[in-house]
């Protein structure tokens, strides 16, 4: 069996001390194999957001592990293995839409060579070259705007440049927290398009947190369900719908099916949690 | 005359962009180009009618009481009979005030980079800043006058330390002013402690370096009249000349070098406020206020 492009076992994650301590997630195992695309979704207060900052080595696990392609998440991201895509934008207001999508490679030069490395203990292809970004920003139709500021574009045009700086690492893993929950259903829908467009080029694994049922089901491979107090992961669901999931598999029975499921799952999560 | 005290006080506009950290920023579509010109007039007739208003009060005042207020007219000739003396005091004036305000500049800002990176440094620095920023500096001119003499070296030293604190201030709010999900993504990208420094946090604390210097550079004039005149043996500079006119009860003299220092303020926030614009225009302060 292939190297887990994410691993996560026994994870837990405690804030604060004594009788006001929360546990935001516990005992959670996950296990994401390379190229997949994975959702994960739960009431507030999960730990969904959390689990992903454990991944993307920006906070520890107090407890458990956490491996991208068999090495810690400090080391992948030492070796620009990781992409984030925070809920905001998160551009800089000053650099253009091209400039902005560029800095990542400027940054930490010496992670190519580390990449290398991790590749081969992994036994995975070398790291590609890096892509032209002009044109990357051209197949997301942002051609016209690669030398705007960020002030000037829209909500939908500057989330679409902050994926467009995520996939231009090419990383192996890309980390993605409720990047479409800011906008309206419209400039959603199209850039779920655009993502899994991406996705289906430079083929990377995903782990999307949201909070919308309909948006888990389109995009994804399988879906993690979890509750709240403590965090923890109560279900995974496998979504076979086939792809390219264009606009008419929304309207197919189906797709229905599979919501109703994950609502129906979400619901017992709820209450169990109150009971 | 406008005391050191007022100035140094001025915290709330130091204090501005504390508060404006704490909410997300936001970036205005308009384009700074898009405003009306200055020729049209509704943007200069409000600051004619202003002007024509202050000079008649100004000149009733002279008339009313001739001890006090020198008229216009005695200024402006005190200005056309020796425009060398004014000049070369302005000099003075103008060259210790920047070189002061330089050498403030400098400290302050290595000083509020070292701050916003280590958290020891903040907690040992910025109680002490923030308590001698609101010591008023006029009360330090004599002491550092007696220990450094009657050469430029106190008037350097004030004029530093009175521009020091607003641009520490600022600086090392601006510099950590950066949103937490822009860090996280270069966190993820293991960008370099010095490559967030250069490439994010310096550019992110510009905003709130040009609002320190707007309040600075004009103050950099203060610090050194304050300065010039508590040495009372000084040789050169405006504040010199105004210590000497008033012992002479020279008012004409008095008025025409305050005016000299009212437009070297004016000159230089106008300076600044054209930088800012310059280099800010990605920025809403930019866009709309006037310096």
């Amino acid at each position: 069996m292939k190297t887990a492009a994410i691993e996560v076992r026994g994870a837990r994650r405690v804030y604060g001390f004594g009788p006001s301590a929360m546990v935001a997630l516990d005992d959670v195992d996950l296990s994401v194999q390379p190229g997949r695309f994975v959702s994960v979704i739960g009431p507030s207060g999960c730990g969904k957001s959390t689990l992903l900052r454990l991944v993307a080595g920006l906070e520890p696990a107090d407890r458990g592990e956490v491996g991208i392609h068999g090495v810690s998440p400090e080391e992948a991201c030492a070796a620009k293995m990781v992409g984030l895509v925070p809920q905001t934008p998160a551009l800089l207001p000053w650099l253009s839409v091209l400039k902005n999508v560029t800095l990542p490679q400027k940054v930490n030069r010496g992670a190519a060579r580390r990449r290398a490395a991790i590749g081969e203990a992994a036994d995975r292809v070398a790291p590609p070259e890096p892509p032209d970004m002009a044109e990357l920003l051209r197949k997301a139709g942002l051609a016209e705007a690669a030398h705007k500021l960020p002030g000037e574009l829209s909500g939908g045009m500057q989330q679409r440049t902050a994926i467009v700086r995520a996939f231009g690492l090419q990383p192996e893993v890309l980390l993605m927290d409720e990047p479409f929950s800011a906008l309206d259903e419209f400039t959603r829908e199209s850039l779920q398009e655009q993502l899994l467009d991406l996705w289906d080029e430079l083929k990377t694994t995903v782990l999307f947190v949201t909070h919308s049922v309909s948006e888990a089901v389109r995009l994804s491979d399988a879906i993690v369900i979890m509750a709240a107090k403590p965090g923890r992961i109560i279900d995974v669901v496998n979504v076979d719908l086939p792809r390219p999931r264009g606009r008419d598999l929304l309207k197919t029975p189906e797709f229905h099916h599979l919501e109703d499921l994950i609502r129906d799952k979400l619901r017992g999560a709820w209450h169990t949690q109150v009971a | 005359m406008t005391s050191l005290d007022d100035y140094v006080a001025t915290s709330p506009e130091t204090e501005r962009p504390v508060t404006e950290a704490t909410e997300p920023s936001r970036y205005s579509l308009r384009h700074p180009k898009s405003r009306i010109g200055f020729l049209h007039p509704k943007v200069w007739l409000p600051l004619v009618v202003m002007l024509v208003v202050l000079g008649v009060l100004w000149e009733w005042g002279a008339r009313s009481m001739p001890y006090l207020l020198p008229k216009l007219s005695s200024v402006g000739a005190a200005l056309a009979d020796e425009p060398d003396y004014y000049l070369r005091n302005a000099w003075v004036t103008l060259w210790e005030a920047l070189l002061g305000l330089i050498l403030g500049f400098v400290a302050a800002f290595f000083l509020a980079v070292l701050v916003s990176e280590r958290a020891w440094a903040r907690r040992a620095i910025m109680p002490v800043a923030v308590v001698l920023n609101v010591t008023p500096l006029v009360a330090i001119a004599p002491v550092l006058v007696v220990a450094f003499g009657f050469g430029p070296e106190p008037k350097l030293i004030v004029t530093g330390l009175i521009c020091f604190f607003p641009i520490l201030i600022n600086t090392s709010v601006g510099l950590r002013a950066v949103p937490a999900e822009v860090v996280q993504v270069y966190r993820t990208l293991k960008a370099s402690r010095l490559e967030m420094l250069w490439r994010i946090r310096v550019p992110s604390s510009l905003p709130y370096l040009f609002a320190a210097l707007r309040i600075v550079f004009p103050l950099s004039i203060v610090g050194a009249v304050v300065a010039e005149l508590s040495a009372p043996g000084a040789a050169a500079g405006l504040g010199t000349a105004i210590s000497l006119a008033s012992t002479m009860n020279r008012l004409p003299v008095v008025f025409a070098s305050i005016a000299i220092l009212a437009l070297m303020g004016s000159v230089l926030l106008l300076l600044v406020t054209m930088a800012e614009r310059r280099v800010l225009h990605w920025h809403e302060t930019t866009k709309g206020a006037a310096g």
